[in-house]
């Protein structure tokens, strides 16, 4: 198997595994049969760091649009609202970090998947996602400081 | 003025007619009216008064530390009270709303960014912002107002170096009396409604800008197409013309870099001028995950304005900022901020 791409953030590592596809919003898609697997990638895991709570506010099987409102993390440091990456429906949920989300941590690109989604969008390549991550680090760390200081 | 030694309290009423905040603000004001170190005052929505409104003249009549009782955050009321020649040092409050609790032991100065151009001419007196939101006891704000009366009432600052420049004449003659301009303290029929009835005030909308944030970068004015920025005789930027602003726009509060633009009346707490981080201190990553880019939205939210005027919409093609452009000064700086996330502590 290909080598994982690697974005540097600061002096932190963020694989990007080739075998999986991207959204913009910072999930990975893993083509699983007729559906993908969606995960936090390791960008937005670290940013997230320990995420304690996880919450989901729409039903498994709804069809849900871009940037719809799905749900919320909340680690020790940081929350955020998340949204669907693509039109699209979402299957199921990953019922075992709805109890623990350590995976989301520990495994973030096995066990930590979030929920199995179908859709029509052609979601990043790993290289496309990494334009992603370069061409938006600069703002994410205006944001962060914005929030920070 | 026999009344200096006295901390003067202004009460800044809510827009709406809302009999619940209504009720609050009249309670204080009668309260306060009791008390004879205070000398309370009530005037409309601070952020709505014109320039020339006597509410205004008379906020800066008051020379002492003054107490300001608003429906906004803290940061909205200072930012607010600035830009209309109201200066002093921001006083602590204790007294804080959920949402905008700061760590207990942050000192004012965590607030300020190291690069902020900051305001000039700052006497030396303190604003003490209170958010009626705070809480909904009476008792709560009675108790945080006397706890800063004990305070001032220590203090030995110099009365005269209070007072910045020679008010004119006429403006002057209002400060003498400034009770009466507002029908209560001597008055006998107490009647806050009075206020209102003296002058109309309707609602405004304008960005404040918070210049212990601002870097002076002109990103806003860049981005606003509608000339409600300018620059000073020191090329330091400002809030021009406030009334061509936008209703219900926050664009440009979203392309500041530095989240140095406050639409005070705006619904999402952080626009609106909350302290730092919303929610308990935690850092909000949801336009990460797709809650719309700002800059997008921002431009999104222009091109609606531009068109409702009339003219073509821009997208992103007009005054967006470049920032990937200059990125390598700060890098170090931010690398470190990203890296230090573990230590935090937030
Ligand atoms: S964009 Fe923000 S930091 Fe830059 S000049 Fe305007 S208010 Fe100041
Ligand atoms: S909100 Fe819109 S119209 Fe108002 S100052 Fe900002 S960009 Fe200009």
């Amino acid at each position: 198997m290909a080598e994982d791409l690697v974005f540097m953030m600061g002096k932190y590592e963020a694989r990007v595994p080739t075998d999986c596809l991207y959204s913009k919003s910072h999930l990975w898609l893993r083509k699983d049969g007729l559906r993908y697997q969606v995960g936090f990638t390791a960008y937005s895991v670290r940013l997230l760091q320990d995420v304690y709570f996880l919450d989901w506010s729409v039903d498994a099987g709804a069809q849900v649009f871009a940037k719809q409102e799905i749900g919320e993390v909340e680690s020790s440091k940081a929350l955020s609202t998340l949204y669907a990456p693509f039109d699209g429906r979402i299957v199921e949920f990953n019922q075992l970090l709805l109890d623990d989300p350590s995976g989301i941590n520990t495994d973030g690109y096995g066990n930590g998947w979030l929920f199995t989604f179908e859709t029509d969008a052609e979601p990043l390549t790993p290289e496309q996602y990494v334009e992603v991550l370069e061409g938006g680090w600069q703002k994410t760390q205006n944001m962060l400081k914005g929030q920070v200081n | 003025m026999a009344g200096q030694k006295k901390l003067t309290v202004v009460i800044s009423q809510h827009q709406g007619k809302n009999p619940v905040k209504r009720q609050l603000e009249e309670e204080l004001a009668m309260a306060c009216m009791m008390d004879p170190e205070i000398e309370v005052s009530i005037v409309p929505n601070l952020y709505d008064l014109s320039h020339d409104h006597s509410g205004l003249l008379f906020l800066k009549g008051i020379q002492g530390d003054v107490v300001v009782l608003s429906w906004l955050f803290p940061r909205a009321t200072q930012w607010i009270l600035d830009r209309t020649g109201v200066k002093g040092k921001a006083g602590t409050v204790f007294l804080v709303g959920e949402d905008d609790e700061e760590d207990e032991d942050q000192d004012e100065a965590a607030e300020k960014n190291p690069d902020a151009i900051g305001t000039l001419d700052v006497p030396n007196r303190l604003i003490y912002s209170i958010d009626l939101r705070a809480s909904k006891d009476p008792q709560e704000f009675l108790a945080e107002i006397r706890r800063i009366v004990e305070v001032t009432s220590t203090e030995t600052v110099d009365l005269m170096s209070w007072i910045q420049g020679e008010p004119k004449k006429e403006q002057l003659e209002r400060y003498l009396n400034p009770q009466e301009i507002f029908g209560i303290g001597s008055s006998q029929t107490g009647s806050i409604a009075e206020v209102e009835a003296e002058e109309k005030v309707s609602r405004r909308w304008y960005p404040v800008i918070d210049y212990d944030r601002c870097t002076n970068c002109m990103e806003c004015i860049d981005f606003c197409l509608f000339g409600v920025y300018g620059v000073d005789a020191l090329d330091r930027i400002l809030v021009e013309a406030q009334d061509s602003c936008k209703k219900g726009c926050p664009a440009c509060s979203r392309v500041c870099p530095e989240n140095a633009i406050v639409f005070p009346q705006h619904k999402t707490p952080a626009i609106a001028g909350a302290a730092g981080e919303v929610a308990g201190l935690k850092i909000d990553l949801s336009q990460l995950f797709g809650g719309g880019d700002a800059v997008e939205m921002a431009a999104r939210e222009r091109d609606i304005e531009l068109l409702r005027d009339g003219r073509d919409a821009v997208g992103l093609a007009v005054g967006i900022p470049k920032r990937q452009a200059n990125a390598c000064g700060v890098r170090d700086e931010l690398d470190d901020l990203i890296d230090g996330l573990d230590d935090l502590d937030l």
